[in-house]
């Protein structure tokens, strides 16, 4: 299981050198220059020179890769002899704790340094995603817990009364939910919800999960504004799911082994919850954890309709701005996500299919 | 009425699909005693399993559904409950309890997410007030009684990481958890080897003498009954056609369709020129009405044995001739990857070590138990497995070295036959283009009309009608789809064909159709076979030589007649002793065994 798991991990850490790698390369071939960016307006060639300095762009691209390879890693390589070296340490760059050096190379432990961003004052990369993505990850966890809740009861509900006029109309919603783009259910479950109802429903058409009052009590938490969106959000990942557990559902009913059970006369409730279940559910968990990795990786559209403070949003300011380190940070955490998810993907089919844990 | 345990009183079952309604059983009455064991003999779609499911009203509801008829249970205390009357909710009360039931895949009859133990356990517990620790007790008891290996072991492991056998013994375990006083056995032993069907056949007489149980022994053989009923029913078409005490059924049947099934076997001490077949001894008209041709087993088979000297001849010209195939020192390993980067840990020895030759006009016999070896020696042999060692020699080359055109002119002349006739043929596709496909692959005649008339001409010589050029696989039983799988064969006019586990799917009497035909086939086109399967009486009827394989080796080899008469080792000897015979001399035995005089 260990020797399972540090294999997973290790090919986790080749995923995102992959992607680091790319994204690194996409970036320089951009029609971009950060320093003069920074600058906007001003016509200043010694201030140009500096931050081109600061942030290695005068140095060549083999040189800025290693760099950015050495920030984001945890663990990374220094020449803590010569100053004018490109991998000279300065000090207060990172929060380090020093391993061990070799003749002039030291060897570091630190947390991942994703850098500053160019437009937000120098605003450290770390510090915008942490804003960001928990806010994201609970409108994320919200809406898929949704999805999966509600889900696999219809999906199950479905199969057992297969072809009555529940069993379709069920499906009809479930393929209109499939097929609805979010940006036009977005609007839709807003006008209904939050102008239409709003006398019922007390539900506000935008807001994020931190709001600041208007009264000076400073930021405070809305729950409230979570519901439209993460429902907006789970509805296709909620249909998905129906569809998907109706089907293995309906394989897993016809199998001799539901047979059995039936004739050792257990009821049909536990025949379906019990023997039916466990075994439907494989095709869903992995629909399921492809569905929350995309969450994560930010419902652009939702976040923004509903001005959502999310990791979605500041994704696509940065892109607007051609803010590459936070983009560049963005992409990373995204990825390490991705990787995660899967890994836990692996370990939930073996903790429901023994078939699979014993091999 | 004291000795009555379940009654049936003209049970009608129908199944309805879009409009239409087909009665699958059509009022059939006939009664189990306490003690005995009935044998429900029939081929497929005689009804016979649809009438057990109807006593555990297992019928899948829609397309099924019990239409008329009674099933009455009597308690030991003397109250009897019509079974078809009650709720559901009083239905389970019975199910599993009072009556049992085993089912045909032991493979998959037990749910993969739990162990074996967990799932005698939940029987035990929703029957009997037993707590947890009670249960399990006896669960690992039961797990003796069925003579499972190490109890404890297996009531902790998953059903995958057992044998077949060993499944079917767990599954007789959990029937037999809460004493019921009937036990349903939907062909328990088909889907396993002879020598695992003798254990469970042994098993289960031994539990019912203990428990004086009435068993239902569902089964499309009559030979494997034999020796365990004390009464048979023989189902035809969803209507009980014969039944009687089991001496008198196999000693003097009476309904020609009873005489077919216990002629189609194929017989141990002869050969035929052909196979009986249930055709041979009645026709229905178009009404469904049955034709009798009122002769006896005995009258029918009595020209239709070979003479020993005429296969002695035919011994001595094949033999003279150069062998069509060498096979020397043939090994494939499949290895078992589980490294870092793929790394090779293991190797299984599927086929280690192997030497025979197949002479050109013979069949060869490849025998053994699942397993042994003995479908990836005819797999490598078409390369659809790559050999590790060995040399295979076609006619003077080694197939393992061919190149892709030589290696396409091979597969033109050998052909590959597969058990399955359900899985093997794409179900996309019209039977007709699926013959036709190899012949346009191999660019066999000039065009598409040809080959389609070809066609026409090959469905018409496995007995299928021309016209089922455009129908789809599913349109067609099993022995007929195994007759489409012949078709295809013959398309390429190949000159060697084998034939793995071709006709272990099918009923004994489609069974010996298809081995008819494959007879037939054999003396018009010249062809030669290997003949692999794992019932040694079907191979031992077919074989010139047979080759007897055991853990990827050969075990034994030579004359198919002599190795049935002298079986040089253990595992030959085991093999044959697991045949099912059907023979009266055991009939006889084992009924005084239980204290019944006959003959």
């Amino acid at each position: 299981m260990i020797k399972y798991l540090i294999k997973k991990i290790a090919y986790g850490l080749l995923v995102l050198w992959g992607v680091l790698t790319l994204v690194f390369f996409l970036f320089q071939i951009m029609p971009a220059d950060p320093a003069r960016m920074m600058l906007s307006q001003r016509e200043d060639s010694k201030q140009l020179e500096l931050i081109k300095q600061k942030y290695g762009f005068d140095k060549s691209i083999s040189e800025q890769y290693f760099l950015y390879l050495n920030d984001v890693s945890i663990i990374s390589f220094h020449n803590n002899s010569d100053i004018d070296a490109y991998t000279y340490l300065t000090p207060g760059k990172y929060k380090e704790q020093q391993l061990f050096s070799v003749s002039s190379t030291t060897v570091v432990l630190k947390r991942p340094y994703l850098r500053e961003s160019f437009i937000k004052n120098g605003k450290p990369v770390t510090a915008i995603l942490s804003e960001t993505f928990p806010v994201t990850m609970v409108l994320a966890i919200t809406s898929i817990m949704f999805a999966i809740l509600f889900g696999i009861i219809l999906g199950v509900l479905t199969a057992i009364y297969k072809d009555t006029i529940w069993d379709r109309f069920i499906l009809f919603f479930s393929v209109l939910g499939m097929s609805l783009p979010s940006f036009f259910s977005s609007i839709i479950v807003a006008w209904l919800f939050a102008y239409v109802l709003h006398d019922f429903t007390n539900l506000n058409m935008t807001g994020s999960l931190n709001e600041v009052d208007d009264y000076g009590r400073g930021q405070f938490l809305n729950l409230k504004n979570l519901i439209l969106p993460a429902l907006t959000l789970g509805i296709r990942p909620l249909s998905v799911i129906i569809q998907l557990s109706r089907n293995s559902m309906l394989e897993v009913l016809s199998m001799d082994y539901v047979r059995t059970a039936t004739a050792k006369g257990l009821s049909k409730f536990v025949v379906v919850f019990k023997h039916a279940l466990l075994n439907a559910l494989n095709p869903v968990v992995t629909v399921i954890s492809g569905w929350f990795a995309s969450l994560l990786a930010g419902a652009v559209f939702v976040e923004y309709i509903f001005a959502w403070n999310g990791i979605g949003k500041e994704i696509v300011d940065a892109l607007n701005n051609l803010d590459m380190p936070v983009v560049m940070g963005a992409v990373m955490l995204i990825a390490s996500v991705f990787v995660v998810i899967n890994i836990v993907v692996d370990f939930t089919y073996a903790l429901i299919d023994p078939r699979i844990r014993l091999n | 009425m004291g000795n009555t345990l379940l009654e049936f009183k003209n049970l009608v079952t129908e199944f309805r699909t879009e409009g239409t309604s087909v009665k699958a059983v059509k009022g059939i009455s006939f009664t189990l005693n306490r003690g005995e064991t009935i044998g429900i003999v029939g081929e497929s779609g005689s009804g016979k399993s649809v009438t057990s499911l109807s006593a555990m009203r297992l019928i899948p509801n829609p397309p099924g559904e019990i239409t008329g008829g009674e099933i009455i249970f009597h308690q030991k205390d003397g109250t009897a409950t019509d079974l078809l009357k009650i709720s559901e909710e009083e239905m389970r009360v019975f199910r599993g309890n009072d009556i049992a039931m085993i089912f045909q895949e032991p493979m998959t009859s037990l749910n993969p997410v739990f162990t074996c133990g967990n799932q005698v356990v939940e029987a035990i517990m929703l029957h009997q007030k037993l707590n947890k620790k009670q249960a399990k007790e006896l669960t690992i008891k039961l797990f003796e009684e069925v003579q499972l290996p190490d109890p404890e072991r297996i009531f902790r492991t998953y059903p995958h990481q057992i044998s077949g056998g060993q499944k079917q013994r767990v599954m007789i375990a959990m029937a037999m958890s809460c004493q019921p006083s009937v036990l349903i056995a939907d062909e328990p032993t088909t889907a396993l080897d002879v020598t695992v069907q003798k254990t469970i056949l042994q098993l289960m007489q031994k539990l019912q003498t203990e428990r004086d149980m009435g068993i239902m022994f569902i089964t499309h053989d009559l030979g494997v009954i034999a020796e365990l009923a004390d009464k048979v029913v023989v189902m035809y078409k969803g209507d009980i056609v014969e039944q009687g005490n089991v001496w008198d059924i196999f000693s003097n049947p009476q309904h020609p369709y009873t005489k077919g099934l216990l002629a189609c076997r194929p017989p141990l001490d002869k050969r035929y020129t052909f196979l009986p077949t249930v055709s041979d001894f009645m026709k229905t008209d178009e009404n469904g009405k049955i034709i009798e041709n009122n002769i006896s087993v005995e009258e029918f088979t009595k020209d239709l044995a070979i003479p020993l000297s005429e296969r002695e001849n035919k011994h001595k010209e094949l033999y003279s001739k150069e062998p069509i195939l060498q096979i020397k020192n043939l090994k494939t390993y499949f290895p078992i990857r589980n490294g870092f980067f793929g790394g090779i840990s293991e190797y299984v020895r599927a086929v280690d070590n192997i030497t025979f030759d197949v002479y050109p006009g013979e069949t060869l016999g490849l025998v053994g138990e699942s397993g042994c070896g003995k479908t990836t020696t005819g797999r490598t042999i078409i390369r659809l497995e790559e050999p590790t060692e060995g040399e295979m020699i076609y006619k003077g080359k080694d197939i393992a070295k061919m190149n892709t055109k030589e290696l396409r002119e091979f597969r033109k002349e050998v052909q590959i036959i597969f058990q399955d006739p359900y899985s093997s043929l794409n179900p996309r596709m019209t039977i007709g283009n699926a013959i036709m496909e190899p012949m346009q692959v191999h660019s066999i005649l000039d065009n598409d009309e040809q080959r389609k008339k070809r066609v026409e001409d090959l469905l018409t010589r496995v007995n299928l009608d021309p016209s089922h050029f455009y129908r789809y696989p599913h349109e067609f039983s099993g022995g007929q789809r195994q007759r489409i799988g012949i078709a295809r064969a013959l398309a390429v006019n190949p000159k060697f064909i084998i034939c793995d586990e071709s006709v272990s799917a099918l009923d004994v009497s489609v069974q010996a159709q298809v081995l008819n035909l494959l007879n037939e086939l054999k003396e018009e086109f010249g062809l030669t076979y290997i003949f692999i399967s794992h019932d040694l009486s079907v191979v031992k009827y077919m074989s010139d030589r047979m080759v007897v394989m055991q853990a990827g080796q050969i075990e034994e080899m030579g004359d198919a007649d002599q190795i049935y008469n002298q079986p040089g080792t253990e595992y030959t000897k085991k093999l044959i002793n697991a045949i099912p015979e059907g023979k009266l001399e055991d009939i006889k035995r084992h009924l005084e065994r239980k204290g019944v005089k006959v003959g």
